[in-house]
């Protein structure tokens, strides 16, 4: 007698049709896609008073000018470039300070001679610094109480000058920034 | 040979593949295959399941077993999970695999050879884009087909068994609902029964008038574009100059691209030496009588024959079935020349080398590219899955999108399989999305910054940042922002979003369009420069046309544009602005018609429906 597992194509052919059918509806499923959780406003605070580069999940504040992080750490800026902060505690009646961590590379100097950065607070224009020697910065401003009004304040920066694209690199390059802050007084 | 070489032999080619398009095997889906995805969507009858199959999609194509059949089945049985759409696509690879180590063996006298052909063909770099991209699974079916049908044919000649003559003739036929490549078929057989059985040539022909038939009612049903990418080109100089193109792409690789920093002129001398190495060897076969050389070179031409009128459409995968001809000829010759003395074993071997060298890293580097972005792709559409979840009445707005997340996971409409029916992109992100007007337009997903802050204001509207792998609800951020208040040059008005710019003359939305009554208003931003045209497409019911043509009549701003007579079901006219409009920041468009009319069991007053209102 032969055993009941043989050979035969068309027995194995059949075996495979009638798997397939058996399993097919096992297969089916209500849901169609993989549902991944998403990062709701609750899950996070809404605003950082300190925005660091290497951060991504602070990205969104960085409002224009700022380019893809680089080596973890940093971005470059262009010429022109926002980020959004939260006031902190009393700044409306205290003001606060702004710091931007900053470096100016060699290849800035070297073509640019000297660069001037100018800032301004929801519109309240601050003392620009002008940097002749590459390296590190801090950029530190008083902010005047009165500049600060609502849960969010805006800070635009502004180079008198930026290296333009040529070659390669198609961005228009001005500093490069670590983070930016406001604190208490 | 004995059982545990022959299974090392036949096994080894599908595990080689596997290792070398791993990244293929787990990439997601992307661009194309949403839309095919989405065909499941529209299948509510026989009917249309039938034209689902068989109608002409996609530039004209008709493949229901590789793209239809294929994305409809596995939808319907496993939704978005990946895996079995690559199990199926891999199984129906290593198939092919073993066809072509049996038939390289059968070319070239040798095991070895047909061995060496699918390791040839694995590493080639045109074989990442169908084995790692499920919309290009076509090449992929319509290649075991190919290969079948021959494999079937060289047994019939080794046999002269009826039955394997029969079988070539279904596998033929079937593979026409694969790809349109099959309809070279009879001639890739007429030209091997040419130079190595011409017992067989007459009987070969037999095949052509299937082929005829097939090209004859393709071009009737799906008329060849003739303009834009698709459009073919018959001067002799210019199928020349793109197959010389596809050969150096196959010898080498696509996009001639170096890899390892090595100069271009080293690439190009590199496939100068192949081709001259593969020739040679081709005439050497010949004057040794081993006609099946030519066969090769033979099966390269007619296999990528189809695709040389499409000058301006040249794409890196198209080489993949070809060159697979190429692949026995150049196994042949590697054994060939190792079997000889130490100067050709040297050179054979520096020939493989220098083919795999040139191909492969850039096989990988397409491979893991293909990967990559289908990982993104499925991080948002399974995040958008989430913030729906959570959201169900409040329409997505997504901000950071780049070109590359745009074209590949948003522009197909994945949302739809979601249930989303309208995603939105922030107009900051349109900013570092590029242009692609001949793929798609992005102003379909663009919502103007005045509608968006509106929206957000009243909640109707989430914003979701997609810069990371996991979608952050960023709204209150978003709209604490300062934004532009622009209102939208284009007005769908089956856009839930856009509902303030209606008169509350106008219906409710059904599905993709809205229909008006006798009158109403939309209002829009002003033309931004000079020279453009209020474009407005719709459509009428028969029942509507039956009392004769609807007439149109449109004013802007008060003044009169135009009328149009609207003879037909659908209608899509274009009136052209007066210069006065320029860079108002709002202008109300009025549309009327002469007749209204009421649809059985609908009351209600019927003017028109409306599916986009642009000024462009």
């Amino acid at each position: 007698m032969q055993p009941f597992i043989s050979n035969s194509p068309q027995r194995l052919a059949a075996a495979l049709v009638l798997g397939a059918a058996l399993l097919s509806p096992g297969c089916k499923r209500d849901q169609k896609v993989q549902v991944q959780p998403t990062i709701e406003e609750e899950d996070t605070p809404r605003l950082a008073s300190a925005v660091r580069m290497n951060d991504p999940k602070l990205a969104p504040q960085l409002v224009n000018g700022f380019y893809p992080i680089e080596s973890n750490s940093w971005r470059w800026t262009a010429k022109q470039f926002s980020v959004l902060l939260r006031p902190p505690t009393a700044a409306a009646q205290r003001g606060a300070v702004l710091s931007l961590e900053f470096s100016v590379p060699d290849p800035v100097i070297e073509k640019l001679h000297a660069v001037t950065l100018k800032a301004s607070v929801e519109g309240t224009a601050l003392p620009p610094e002008t940097y002749t020697k590459p390296g590190p910065y801090t950029f530190k401003r008083d902010i005047p109480a009165g500049a600060i009004t609502g849960e969010s304040v805006r800070i635009d920066f502004a180079l008198d000058k930026a290296m333009p694209p040529a070659g390669a690199e198609r961005r228009e390059l001005g500093v490069v920034a670590a983070s930016v802050s406001l604190s208490t007084k | 040979m004995s059982r545990a070489r022959s299974a090392a032999y036949w096994l080894s080619p599908p595990l080689v593949c596997l290792a070398l398009h791993w990244c293929d095997f787990r990439a997601w889906f992307r661009t194309d295959d949403f839309a095919w995805l989405g065909l499941t969507r529209w299948i509510y009858s026989w009917r249309a399941l039938w034209y689902a199959l068989f109608l002409p999609l996609a530039e004209g194509t008709i493949r229901p077993w590789s793209e239809r059949a294929f994305f409809m089945a596995g939808y319907s049985l496993f939704g978005l999970d990946v895996l079995p759409y690559r199990a199926v696509i891999f199984a129906t690879q290593f198939g092919s695999l073993i066809l072509v180590a049996w038939i390289g063996r059968r070319l070239s006298g040798s095991a070895a050879a047909g061995w060496l052909a699918t390791l040839f063909w694995m590493a080639n770099s045109s074989t990442s884009m169908p084995l790692g991209w499920a919309s290009a699974y076509n090449q992929v079916q319509c290649g075991l087909f190919l290969l079948a049908a021959f494999a079937l044919l060289l047994r019939y000649i080794e046999t002269g068994r009826r039955g394997y003559w029969m079988a070539q003739w279904v596998v033929f036929v079937l593979g026409f609902g694969s790809l349109e490549t099959m309809i070279v078929y009879p001639a890739v057989a007429a030209a091997y029964a040419l130079v190595c059985a011409p017992r067989y040539f007459r009987r070969t022909l037999s095949m052509a008038p299937v082929s005829v038939a097939y090209f004859l009612i393709h071009r009737a049903v799906a008329p060849p574009a003739t303009a834009g990418d698709y459009a073919m080109h018959f001067a002799p100089a210019s199928l020349l100059s793109t197959l010389f193109r596809y050969w150096t792409w196959s010898v080498g690789p696509v996009y001639l691209r170096p890899s390892y920093g090595a100069p271009a002129w080293l690439v190009a001398a590199l496939v100068a030496l192949l081709t001259i190495g593969l020739s040679a060897f081709a005439v050497n076969r010949w004057r040794a009588g081993q006609r099946a050389a030519a066969f090769c070179l033979a099966w390269f031409v007619f296999v990528i024959a189809p695709v040389l009128p499409l000058r301006d459409h040249v794409s890196e995968y198209y080489p993949y079935l070809p060159v697979i001809g190429l692949c026995w000829l150049g196994s042949w010759a590697v054994v060939n020349g190792w079997r000889r003395g130490p100067a050709f074993k040297f050179a054979a071997c520096a020939a493989a080398a220098a083919y795999l060298f040139m191909v492969a890293p850039q096989m990988r580097a397409a491979s893991r590219w293909s990967y990559r972005v289908t990982v993104r792709a499925r991080n948002l559409v399974e995040g958008l899955a989430g913030a729906h979840q959570l959201h169900p009445r409040q329409q997505l707005v997504l901000d950071g999108v780049d070109s590359e997340l745009f074209w590949h996971a948003i522009r197909d409409h994945a949302s739809h399989l979601l249930g989303i029916e309208h995603l939105y992109i922030t107009p900051e992100s349109v900013a570092h999305i590029e242009v692609h007007e001949d793929i798609g337009d992005i102003g379909e997903f663009l919502v103007s910054g005045g509608v968006l802050a509106e929206s957000l204001a009243d909640g109707r509207a989430l914003v979701y940042d997609v810069r990371n792998p996991r979608l952050r609800n960023i709204t209150t951020l978003y709209a604490s922002q300062p934004h532009s208040g622009d209102l939208p040059l284009r007005i769908d008005p089956s856009d839930p979003l856009i509902s303030n710019l209606l008169s509350p003359d106008w219906y409710p939305i059904e599905i993709d369009h809205r229909w008006m009554p006798a009158r109403a208003f939309v209002t829009m931003s002003g033309p931004p420069r000079r020279g453009l045209a209020l474009y407005l497409n719709g459509s009428v019911t028969s029942q509507q046309l039956a009392e004769g043509p609807v007439t149109l009549k449109v004013a802007v701003e008060g003044a009169a544009l135009g009328t149009a007579r609207i003879g037909a079901n659908g209608f899509e006219f274009h009136f052209s602005l007066p210069d006065s409009l320029v860079g108002k920041p709002q202008v109300v468009v009025d549309l009327g018609v002469n007749r209204i009319f009421h649809a059985p069991g609908d009351y209600r007053d019927l003017g028109l429906s409306f599916g986009l209102i642009a000024i462009r």
